[in-house]
């Protein structure tokens, strides 16, 4: 039970813990601690309300109504606590690049395609629900392969935390096939859920992929396909081997009522079942000493006595339409920044602290993701737009030598079409029925309709196949978010986040290779044709996100372009030294002993794994860590008195 | 529903012997299933998007009784039965005779959503406590009559198999001896209206009753049901309450007992917002050629795949549970498919009368069915490897 409460209310209040953000780090951390019995205050920027039924039915609905299903499409913009949107991007044709409006500030060569939500439950509101476990050497590529930054804990460290991150996020997966991969360490584990069953089309992929094998030439090295499939949040049938069983959690605000995964296939944004997981089920467990506050909106740390800090600022508003909000302050023993990693480091910044390093807001990360598609033979019907966004994936770019010459990636097999790439399936009814007309206004003449249409449709759609290859970005101190409260502030008063970004060389010839690797999976595949096109179009526009790249001199020219994973991550990365990052393996900064920075933020590297298990893993070490900080608070003091002999 | 009419021609008595009580609970997949397209009919006839409440309301419901026709599934494998559902005998024409009741009652039709849907409803759901007493009465008066005496029957004929086995040497010691890979479990189907579980002794097939009688009726004298008690679940008010609650428009407050009306909140019940349905419908009312007459066709051959996919289910596929949800989908899609269709005849369409699923199964829809099913299983595939070749 969930107990809510107001700025007003706890204007002035002192609590434990003071936990600014309500996404997939700050629940864990609130439920953690509050089931210690600490008295814990959340502050969520956004909305709430998806809480209660009526409220998820209500953003189920405003999905159902947007025209264009990006994202953030299940949720209302907040003027008071703003967020960014793919949309906000726009390309441009001379020269080419892009514009952007709304939230983000973006400086770079490149634009940073990713956005989030600040709203009760944070991005995890959106997200795909995928948790695949990154690698043991994802945690040490400094080490292994001479680029990126290394993590201050090991792979076996968190594994401990990995498990019950899989377990109150509640995964299904096949641990056995895992384990096989080499990122389970443990052959007899076992996931609480089986795993979501593959789509049809990852049959026809296992089919005709398994056992072929493609050589990556700017690596050096010939891969042996195999279609993996992909753990996930999300309800399936209950793993009867799971230690002690396991009931899956049902929907948040109704009573008796849940559904595994049905296939309604739009996991992102939003779930009508509720058969995705969500930050707002471990709400449910909140203990009566965890309060949250929603529509309270942190502009600030307040600074203690010598290096600690006091508790919060914030701002609480009443409509979202409006920015107008009242100054309120609370005051905790620790405070935990638990927002998404681009708004701890606005906060951050904003409160200049923890930044002897200089390190805040630097190192920013993102899965540049490059999409391929193509069309299977007539005869060869793949069945997509049914089932979650993807359910298996290609697992052997991911690790290996051929790190040492080329980011890393890994391939997810799309079960939804060209959805991705090119707005399907309603760009293909566009398309057909000759929508937009010609150059000089008039109707198209190929334009179909009625019967013709629907088989058409029916043929054409069911055989589009889509790679989503989502790349390694390594930590580059160059990739930064800032700030500049003169110039750029939102309606509240608080900074915006300034971003600069690019790809750097090693992450464009993984881009690279990715497309030459995605060719030759597709003629393995034995597809009709490869569709994918990333260069200008007919108008002479390039996507967004479009380069030109060459991996080696005088070699081949590629048009490419990426798109934002959703991942971002970076901006206050964790490391032993206090001199070359902003927190220690706890995600406590470095500056201040009071003040923890959790989530995607405090990630050294990401891999090519969504990286939400990872960082739930770390918020449940930060929360056992916070525990014990606490209770040492709380010990008497011995002073030694004179006379003391 | 050919097994429920003859045991409630018999008179209420405790079943005998354990080929009896399978009877009776062969009668119970029935019962449950004769509300299913009652209820589904009052669901679908909302316009989508409209009516919210009264829908999830009533959807909860439905889940409901697809979980007691599990349970009771599970009753009668545990007992050594064979559950039979996917023949036209399973299926009740509608209006229906109420079984184990008054036959003075009113037949149970199909009806849109309307006052008088929820009437019918409440009438099917009706607790034991609001049934009014005839002096000297010796009939059938409620579904819950009928559950009390399976429950004396599962508790004596499982004491006197105890009793032959010890006294008289007979094989078995209990009456529990049916296949335990028959039981259809959580892993199956779950987590909607309380959780399935497998039912291999008095203890569990009990509970199996209990659950299916609670949720209907409400426990014990009061608006609620068990499920808090028996899943750790959020009190939900019973099926007769769930209902009385759109019918009045107001749900249940805190201290509300039930021989009170609905004191809490208002809800949102437009009852203009539903297709209006002539309940008595049969395939042939639909013109033929035409293409509702098709749809209607279509529907009821889907609906027999879907009885024929439980079968499989309820005798040693449990899995294909799995493959029956999708067609669970498909039902509600055909069904606002047709119910968007103006009656066929121009005069019941004046009236605004929309054509509807009628329900209506025969033989050669299973035979079509089984084929299908088959298949389906045939093609059947898990992500496991070894088990799959192209």
């Amino acid at each position: 039970m969930t107990v809510t409460t107001t700025g007003s209310a706890v204007n002035g209040r002192r609590y434990d813990v003071i936990i600014v953000g309500s996404g997939w780090a700050g629940s864990l951390v609130a439920r953690h601690l509050g089931k210690q019995g600490w008295q814990v205050l959340v502050l969520e920027a956004g909305n709430g309300g998806t809480d209660t039924w009526a409220g998820y039915q209500d953003t189920v609905d405003t999905f159902s109504g947007a025209v264009i299903k990006v994202p953030n499409a299940a949720y209302r913009r907040n003027a008071a606590a703003p967020f960014p949107d793919v949309l906000d991007l726009s390309p441009t044709a001379d020269p080419p690049g892009y514009t952007t409006t709304g939230h983000f500030v973006q400086t770079g060569p490149l634009p940073y395609g990713t956005d989030y939500i600040r709203a009760l439950g944070g991005a995890a509101m959106h997200w795909l629900g995928a948790v695949p476990r990154m690698h043991p050497e994802d945690y040490a590529t400094r080490d292994r392969y001479r680029y990126g930054r290394n993590w201050p804990v090991s792979a076996a460290e968190l594994e401990r935390h990995v498990r019950e991150a899989e377990l109150l996020i509640g995964s299904a997966g096949d641990a056995t096939a895992q384990w096989g991969l080499g990122v389970v360490p443990d052959p007899d584990y076992e996931y609480p859920m089986e795993e979501i069953p593959w789509s049809h089309q990852d049959w026809i992929f296992q089919d005709r992929l398994d056992g072929k094998t493609v050589r990556d030439a700017l690596a050096g090295v010939d891969y042996a396909l195999k279609v993996y499939g992909l753990p996930q949040g999300r309800n399936s049938t209950p793993n009867p081997l799971f230690d002690g069983g396991y009931r899956p959690r049902g929907t948040v605000g109704r009573p008796n009522f849940g559904e595994r995964c049905v296939g309604n296939s739009s996991c992102t944004p939003i779930c009508p079942v509720q058969a995705k997981s969500s930050p707002l089920r471990l709400q449910q467990d909140f203990t009566d000493s965890v309060h949250l506050a929603t529509r309270c909106v942190v502009s600030r740390v307040l600074p203690g006595r010598g290096n600690t800090v006091r508790g919060v600022e914030f701002r609480e508003y009443g409509d979202p339409a409006t920015p107008v909000s009242t100054p309120y302050t609370a005051e905790a023993d620790i405070v935990v920044l638990a927002a998404h990693a681009i708004e701890n480091a606005v906060l951050l910044l904003a409160s200049e602290m923890a930044n002897s390093s200089g390190y805040v807001g630097c190192h920013l990360m993102d899965h540049p993701t490059m999409l391929a598609w193509a069309r299977m033979p007539q005869g060869v019907p793949v069945g997509p737009f049914r089932g979650p966004g993807h359910t298996t994936g290609l697992e052997c770019f991911r690790f290996g030598d051929g790190r040492g010459k080329r980011a890393p990636f890994r391939i997810e097999i799309g079960n939804w079409g060209w959805g991705w790439a090119t707005g399907a399936p309603l760009s293909n009814v566009g398309a057909m029925l000759g929508l937009g007309g010609d150059a000089k206004g008039e109707i198209k003449k190929e334009g179909v309709f009625g019967p013709e249409l629907r088989n058409r449709l029916g043929d054409e759609i069911n055989r589009q196949v889509q790679l989503q290859i989502a790349v390694e970005q390594h930590a580059d101190p160059a990739n930064r978010v800032t700030i500049d409260p003169r110039r750029h502030r939102d309606g509240v008063g608080n900074p915006k986040p300034i971003l600069h970004y690019d790809l750097d060389k090693r992450v464009r010839d993984g881009v690279f290779a990715a497309r030459k690797v995605s060719q030759k999976i597709f003629a393995a595949l034995g597809v009709e044709k490869d569709f994918t096109h990333h260069g200008p179009g007919p108008d002479g526009v390039a996507p967004v996100g479009y380069f030109k790249h060459q991996a080696e001199p005088g070699g081949e020219a590629l048009d490419l372009a990426y798109h934002g994973a959703g991942h971002g991550a970076g901006t206050h990365i964790m490391g032993s030294s206090a001199g070359s990052s902003v927190v220690d393996s706890y995600q406590r900064t470095h500056d201040h002993p009071n003040l923890f920075a959790v989530g995607c933020g405090s990630m050294p590297s990401i891999g090519t794994s969504n990286p939400t298990l990872t960082m739930a893993a770390l918020a449940l070490r930060s929360a056992e860590k916070i525990h014990r900080d606490l209770a040492e608070l709380h010990q008497p003091v011995t002073l030694a008195t004179e006379g003391t002999r | 529903m050919i097994t429920a009419y003859a045991l409630t021609r018999s008179g209420p008595k405790p079943p005998a012997d354990v080929e009896e009580l399978r009877t009776y609970l062969q009668a119970a997949l029935e019962v449950e299933h004769l509300t299913i397209p009652v209820y589904m009919t009052g669901m679908y006839t909302i316009k989508p998007g409209t009516n919210r409440y009264a829908h999830d309301a009533i959807r909860s419901v439905v889940l409901e009784e697809m979980l007691h026709l599990t349970l009771a599934a599970n009753l009668l494998n545990a007992v050594g039965g064979t559950p039979n559902v996917d023949n036209p005998r399973f299926v009740a024409g509608y209006p229906a005779q109420l079984p184990f009741s008054d036959p003075s009652l009113p037949k149970i039709p199909l009806q849109h959503f309307s006052p008088q849907a929820l009437d019918t409803f409440m009438l099917i759901e009706r607790p034991r406590s609001f049934v009014p007493s005839k002096p000297g009465q010796t009939g059938w008066t409620s579904i819950g009559q009928f559950y009390d005496l399976i429950r004396q029957g599962l508790i004596d004929l499982e004491e006197q198999q105890r009793r032959d086995h010890r006294d008289r040497g007979a094989a078995s010691p209990t009456i529990f001896t049916g296949p335990p890979e028959r039981q259809v479990g959580p892993e199956d189907f779950y987590n909607s209206g309380g959780e399935v579980f497998a039912v291999t002794d008095l203890k569990s097939a009990l509970l199996a009753v209990e659950v299916i009688s609670d949720q209907g009726e409400g426990v014990a004298d009061t608006i609620w049901d068990s499920d808090d008690t028996l899943f750790g679940e959020e009190r939900q008010v019973a099926h007769y309450f769930r209902f009385k609650e759109i019918r009045v428009g107001r749900r249940y407050g805190r201290h509300d007992l039930p021989r009170t009306e609905p004191s809490g909140p208002l809800i949102d019940v437009t009852w203009d917002d539903a297709y209006p349905i002539d309940g008595a419908a049969k395939v042939r009312d639909y013109p033929e050629g035409s293409q509702v007459r098709r749809q209607a066709q279509h529907f009821n051959q889907r609906y027999a795949y879907l009885l024929t996919l439980l079968q499989l289910a309820f005798t040693g596929h449990p899995g294909v549970m799995g493959d029956a949800v999708p067609v669970m989908l498909e039902m509600r899609d055909l069904s606002e498919r047709l119910y968007r269709n103006p009656y066929p005849d121009p005069h019941l369409a004046e009236l605004d009368l929309h054509a509807g699923p009628t329900f209506e199964l025969v033989e050669e829809y299973f035979d079509a069915a089984h084929t299908e099913a088959a298949e389906t299983i045939r093609a059947r595939r898990t992500a496991t490897t070894e088990e799959y070749t192209p």
